[in-house]
């Protein structure tokens, strides 16, 4: 069984929100408010003076091998796939919101019965979600059963992100995770995420 | 990983989260309370009646409160399966519904030979006419028979109630101020104070005529030692967060640098009334007046603590 993780090169993030617009259409998320989208790129200053660089910092559900927010789910709704997917089963789902509380990442987003009739109006017919529920980066585990990538990662024209496979050993996730160049984020909290970063800010001159 | 981070406090649970925290460990603690004093303290009817009432009355608003925000309203017939506890072991949730659900079942149960006893209900129709059902009053004395194990269930699920508020906050790892086993202890023991200090005003009040003197005596010493018992919480908390992460003395700073924390919760709900209940301990006051004022701030400063730990939590983002 495979253990799905994403690696994100900040050296190669140019900013471009490709990722967020081809999410957003594959997983037909509320594109009119920018708050309940599954990923975003922050886009920050760092720096002082004549010294500053732009940061372009992915964001999405770091797919935790030990979540938070399924610990604390009341219905069960937020489930971990054999293969690392966390992913929330909508019909569920009561929408407490308790695993927006306990993500540490800031990776939960409502959709309410508003989003659903503007998402019917958006999306037309094609519309797929059936009830409102909290939602989140999937890893695009539809696309990843058919053997292909998060539609994120494969429409990245910097190839900033990369998918793969943890527990094999020619897959250059799992070699970039493994020599310690990708790194989690705060793994202190004890989250075990799956989703690493590698840094830009060493590299700067 | 190199990253900067962005501290930020939420929107996501706010007062009305603080609402259900607070009616739940206050109506589930007076019925725990009121209920062990009937079993084991001396039979009291009316304070039993205003305990099961206080905890159907104030749980059936705070769960409204969680109710009125969820976003699908129909899929909460999920965790009200009691199965729910088992299969979600580890979601607090899970478990304070099912506390709540039995807290007021069986605290309905043990209540209702009381009921039966009282003129009022006699009054009002439709519970008359329920009282007098034949099934009611089999169950009256079923309950009558078992009537400490129908009073001791009540207490597990309202002592559980308690507990779990301060768990649910708990369970959030990413927020130093909540993540910390000082806050069960706090919120429980809140819980409590509240409780005594709901059922002092009563009996200083609308039970003025009926209540016992040496039950109030017991309830204001207890009530003593909770608050006490609180302050030493808080300077534990206090500590802990003081040489914490970033997050805690980032929750720290918001907290003790609010007036509404420090001298609202801790000044007015807090230490006022514990000297105004030492002073009623020690020497006795000649008016029920500062007693009344004491319960008014304790529970006044029960629902501040759990608005400020709310508006308080802060976390770390990294970007």
């Amino acid at each position: 069984m495979p253990h799905f993780a994403m690696v994100i090169d900040l050296n190669t993030c140019v900013g471009c929100n490709a990722c967020m617009a081809a999410c957003a259409m594959e997983n037909q998320s509320p594109v009119w408010d920018v708050q309940k989208w599954r990923t975003y790129v922050h886009d920050k200053e760092i720096g002082l003076g004549s010294d500053v660089n732009r940061r372009f910092f992915p964001r999405l559900c770091n797919h935790c091998d030990n979540p938070p927010c399924m610990s604390v789910c009341p219905t069960g709704a937020t489930q971990k796939k054999e293969n690392g997917i966390v992913f929330v089963d909508q019909d569920l789902c009561m929408g407490c919101r308790a695993c927006a509380m306990a993500c540490p990442y800031h990776a939960r987003v409502p959709v309410t019965h508003a989003d659903m009739r503007k998402g019917r109006e958006f999306y037309g017919s094609d519309y797929h979600r059936t009830s409102p529920s909290m939602d989140k980066c999937s890893f695009c585990d539809h696309r990843v059963e058919e053997g292909r990538k998060p539609a994120c990662v494969e429409t990245c024209v910097g190839s900033a992100r990369m998918f793969g496979d943890l527990d094999d050993p020619e897959d250059p996730v799992a070699q970039m995770v493994a020599s310690g160049a990708a790194r989690p984020l705060m793994p202190h909290i004890g989250t075990r995420p799956n989703v690493y970063y590698i840094d830009d800010i060493r590299w700067r001159s | 990983m190199e990253v900067n981070m962005t501290y930020a406090t939420q929107d996501i649970w706010t007062w009305w989260l603080a609402i259900y925290l607070y009616f739940g460990g206050l109506g589930a603690a007076t019925l725990a309370v009121t209920f062990l004093t009937d079993m084991y303290l001396k039979p009291s009817r009316d304070l039993v009646i205003w305990g099961a009432g206080a905890g159907v009355v104030l749980l059936a608003l705070g769960s409204l409160m969680l109710f009125g925000h969820l976003l699908d309203k129909v899929a909460v017939l999920t965790i009200l399966n009691p199965m729910a506890m088992f299969n979600q072991s580890t979601a607090w949730i899970a478990w304070g519904t099912q506390f709540i659900i039995w807290m007021m079942v069986w605290g309905v149960l043990y209540a209702l030979p009381y009921v039966r006893e009282t003129e009022f209900p006699k009054k009002v129709p439709v519970i008359k006419d329920l009282i007098d059902r034949p099934f009611v009053i089999g169950i009256s004395k079923l309950v009558n028979r078992f009537h400490r194990q129908v009073g001791w269930l009540a207490v597990v699920n309202g002592v559980g109630v308690a507990v779990y508020t301060g768990l649910l906050l708990q369970s959030f790892p990413a927020v130093a101020l909540w993540h910390n086993p000082a806050v069960p202890l706090l919120f429980t023991v809140s819980a409590f104070s509240t409780a005594m200090a709901f059922l002092l005003l009563l009996m200083y009040t609308l039970l003025h005529e009926q209540a016992d003197e040496s039950i109030r005596v017991l309830y204001e010493r207890i009530d003593l030692v909770l608050i006490a018992g609180e302050l030493v919480v808080l300077f534990s908390l206090y500590m802990y967060l003081k040489n914490g992460s970033e997050s805690a003395v980032r929750s720290l700073e918001l907290l003790w640098n609010d007036y509404g924390w420090m001298v609202g919760f801790i000044g007015f709900g807090l230490i006022v009334p514990f000297f105004l209940e030492l002073k009623g301990v020690m020497k006795g006051w000649s008016t029920r007046v500062p007693i009344i004022t004491a319960s008014v701030l304790v529970l006044a400063g029960g629902y501040m603590l759990r608005h400020y730990f709310m508006y308080a939590g802060v976390y770390a983002y990294p970007w």
